[in-house]
């Protein structure tokens, strides 16, 4: 053995003993990463992309700007919920991708993205007579004008639940009714609640209305005043918060009676009224109760949805592209593929020893080397590893073998020419490098252009994770084929071993 | 040793008929596209009671969707594929089977809308496109001491076009024949083949480039066929090592990834007979200039030179 080569196997059997200490056991930790990162269709979990739907005269700047905004609202929301490791990442200029490994309820989770979460305070339009306005008044009249033509915004009419039943905006010829999306809304419809209130922004002395951006805090408690507990969302407003609200609330107690539509304080979110409860005192100081018709996981849901600030701009409905895979089919997927790659490489190293003896059995450590390499950089890189991903490590560890192939293949032939054991070894080295660098640059070639087509694609991120597996796997075969296998062939041709030619499957002679 | 060249008219005979079969097949039945190449919702529904196809069958289409595709998975489970559904729309599935068929859980739902499934298919074209000319130009590039460098790029193509019609020809007889669909992992698995294909046929190439520098055999017919008897060991052995555990991963991971395992074994086998038979022997075709020889009383061409 030569000092070079001992150096070799020495340096090889550090990495290995590196390698199988990083992925043993498999979910520990080590250096900071605590087991394989899985797939979603691994270990469950859901996969949206949506489409922001941003005001039509937004600039790109602007776009840019509520695209960032959106992803830290939505990230916030998120990680009140404890997910592992969720992406939230844009897509493209206007897209967004969630993935929440791990967590199923794709109707949860949905709302939990979806809900704009815009919170404003509401109060009932006042004619000139300081009377509330109802959806009658305006219909009967057939007016053109608002009542209080001092508040230009959008009026809310909502049904008995709260849900809005049409929009008044203005206009360029007067006012109109229209729905959410922005079309008339029919008489009919509009006749059947006469009775519905029209509610318009809260403001301030200074005219500033209160929505959610004057927050401080929120959170879930449980309002015991009643028979029994009720679920309530408890807010902190922030100093200035404090101040309008209270301007607000003195405004609102000297305008009517308790019980008045004139005293009461509309509470709504993303248009819908949640509640509209009396204002009882002039002066709040500082923070609130929202009441409404909640259970108490609603009142987290919506205490998270406050704190965690409204998105910018609404998503378009339905998302483009929904995924949910439940967790025990991932489970599933897991065993079946760990099945797959002991079967497969031990039917390869099986077939590599009966073929080639000796250099076959080489080989076939190395193979085990390669295996333990590759799984050690997923881990710590980390590589997310998804069914595609697993196949892509599985069809290169057959792949794998095909350097050590083109090897053995070259030093049979330099063996039959004639030459010695050493030099037919070092030859078979050298005259196969061409042709692995070549082979194997045409698959890298493939890998780069599927891992862009995985990264444009919506749905694409098993098509990524099998061109990141087949790719590292494509590179470390190379460096194990050449690398480790040569050293160990040279710590046997030079040993007492290399004398039995049977060994080799040398059919020396025999052409 | 063997005469692989010499029999090159039988390969292209071969390979000419499965590629027609399949052409044939792709025009009048064409490929069945899953939904992430045509939008739709496929919605997975274990139930704990055992139901009969038939009755699912009937519920679904009682719903009104009489077109959803229904497939038993295994016992109590059912795979549901239809146009691209609203949440409402699926929960009144939901709801309204729970009540016929009693408790069930949602194993799996996936939904795409016509805009993103539009793009799936045109970025997967493109990404196949995209890879020939890259491997056409490396090819090229890798061969460009040799004269005619191109000849290699592009019969390193050909072989691969090859290969990519006989995984489509199989998957659209497929489709007719057993009802599998298109779908991401299948273009993934194109690419692979495309990627392996090339792979092999660089290796034989390789020898033929090195054995024509050293200037062994007397004509470039003999030179490539004893390239390819030369590398035929590694080829085949390569082929069944990668064969293997494709054989494993389709026992073992199986209906998930299918479509997958599926191409990639086609491939494989496709990729080895057209990097041996097709793309060497293209090489002696168009060096010859033997393009008008194909067909009738083909007597075995032996070089003069």
């Amino acid at each position: 053995m030569t000092t070079k080569n001992a150096i070799a196997l020495a340096v090889i059997l550090i990495i290995f003993g590196l390698a199988a200490w990083i992925i043993l056991p498999i979910d520990g930790e080590r250096f900071g990463r605590q087991g394989m990162q899985l797939g979603l269709d691994l270990v469950g979990g859901v996969h949206l992309v949506y489409q922001a739907d941003f005001p039509e005269d937004a600039t790109p700047e602007e776009q840019r700007a509520d695209m960032n905004r959106a992803l830290l609202t939505i990230e916030r929301r998120i990680d009140q919920y404890g997910v592992t490791e969720p992406i939230i990442q844009q897509v493209g200029s206007d897209r967004i991708l969630v993935q929440l490994p791990g967590f199923t309820d794709i109707d949860a989770a949905k709302r939990l993205v979806e809900q704009t979460g815009f919170l404003e305070f509401r109060e009932v339009e006042l004619n000139a007579n300081g009377e509330p306005v109802y959806l009658g008044g305006y219909l009967a009249e057939s007016r053109n004008q608002f009542y209080n033509a001092t508040e230009p915004e959008d009026r809310i009419f909502v049904d008995e639940d709260g849900i809005p039943i049409a929009f008044l905006v203005k206009t360029d010829d007067g006012i109109a009714f229209v729905d959410v999306e922005g079309n008339p809304v029919a008489q009919e419809k509009l006749q059947e609640y006469p009775m519905a209130l029209s509610w318009i922004p809260a403001r301030s002395d200074g005219g500033t209305h209160l929505t959610g951006e004057y927050l401080a805090d929120s959170f879930p408690s449980l309002d015991q005043s009643g028979i029994a507990p009720k679920p309530v969302v408890s807010i902190q407003w922030s100093s200035e918060g404090g101040v309008y609200f209270d301007q607000i609330a003195k405004r609102l107690y000297n305008s009517g009676e308790y019980g008045t539509p004139q005293r009461a304080l509309g509470i709504f979110v993303d248009s819908t009224l949640l509640s509209a409860p009396q204002i009882l005192q002039p002066e709040y100081g500082g923070s609130g109760i929202i009441e409404g018709n909640f259970t108490r996981e609603e009142a987290a849901e919506l205490a998270n949805m406050l704190k965690s600030g409204a998105l910018p701009m609404p998503l378009k409905q339905p998302p483009l592209y929904q995924e949910k895979v439940s967790a025990t089919l991932g489970a599933d997927f897991i065993e079946m593929s760990v099945m797959a790659g002991i079967i497969g490489i031990v039917l390869v190293m099986l077939f590599m020893i009966a073929y080639y003896r000796l250099p076959g059995l080489l080989a076939s450590l190395a193979l085990i080397f390669y295996g333990v390499l590759v799984l050690a950089i997923f881990k710590l890189w980390p590589v997310t590893l998804s069914l595609a991903g697993l196949g892509g490590f599985i069809l290169s560890i057959g792949m794998a073998v095909d350097a050590n192939v083109l090897i053995f293949e070259r030093m049979k032939e330099e063996l039959r020419m004639g030459r010695t054991l050493g030099a037919a070894v070092e030859a078979g080295f050298n005259r196969a490098w061409s042709a692995i660098r070549d082979s194997n640059i045409t698959t890298i070639i493939v890998c780069v252009i599927l891992f862009w087509m995985g990264s444009v694609l919506v749905a694409g991120t098993p098509v990524k994770g099998f061109a990141w597996t087949l790719g590292i796997g494509v590179i470390i075969s190379m460096f194990t084929a050449i690398v480790v296998t040569r050293t160990l062939l040279r710590l046997f041709i030079h040993g007492p071993l290399s004398r039995h030619t049977a060994l080799f499957n040398i059919d020396r002679g025999k052409k | 040793m063997f005469d692989i060249i010499g029999k090159r008219f039988w390969f292209f005979l071969i390979s000419g008929v499965i590629i027609l079969i399949g052409i044939i097949s792709l025009a009048t039945v064409g490929l069945p596209r899953g939904i992430e190449f045509s939008s739709g919702s496929i919605l997975t529904l274990s139930f704990e009671q055992p139901a009969e196809h038939d009755d699912f069958k009937q519920a679904i289409s009682d719903l009104g969707y009489p077109d959803a595709i229904i497939q038993q998975i295994r016992e109590g489970e059912f795979l549901i594929r239809t146009q691209e559904l609203s949440d409402e729309e699926k929960t009144r599935i939901e709801d309204t089977l729970a009540g016929r068929f009693g408790q069930l859980s949602e194993a799996q739902f996936s939904s795409v809308s016509p805009m993103i499934a539009s793009e799936t298919t045109s970025d997967a074209i493109i990404a196949v496109i995209v890879s020939a000319i890259g491997i056409l130009f490396y090819v090229t590039w890798a061969f460009r001491r040799m004269p005619k460098p191109l000849h290699y790029g592009t019969c390193a193509i050909v072989a691969l076009v090859h290969d990519a019609l006989i995984a489509l020809g199989v998957f659209s007889i497929l489709g007719a024949i057993l009802g599998w669909e298109i779908n991401l992992m299948f273009i993934t698995g194109v690419l692979a083949v495309i990627g392996y294909s090339v792979n092999n046929t660089v290796v034989i190439f390789d020898r033929i480039r090195e054995n024509l520098t050293r200037g062994i055999g007397a004509s470039f017919e003999m030179v490539v066929n004893n390239s390819l008897v030369e590398t035929l060991s590694r080829s085949v052995n390569t082929s069944l090592t990668t064969l293997v555990v494709v054989l494993a991963l389709l026992l073992f991971v199986g209906a998930s990834i299918q479509n997958f395992v599926v191409v990639l074994i086609i491939g494989i086998i496709a990729g080895t007979f057209s990097s041996i038979c097709i793309a060497p022997s293209l090489l002696v075709v168009w060096d010859q200039g033997e393009w008008g020889r194909f067909i009738p009383q083909y007597k075995p061409f032996r070089a003069k030179d």
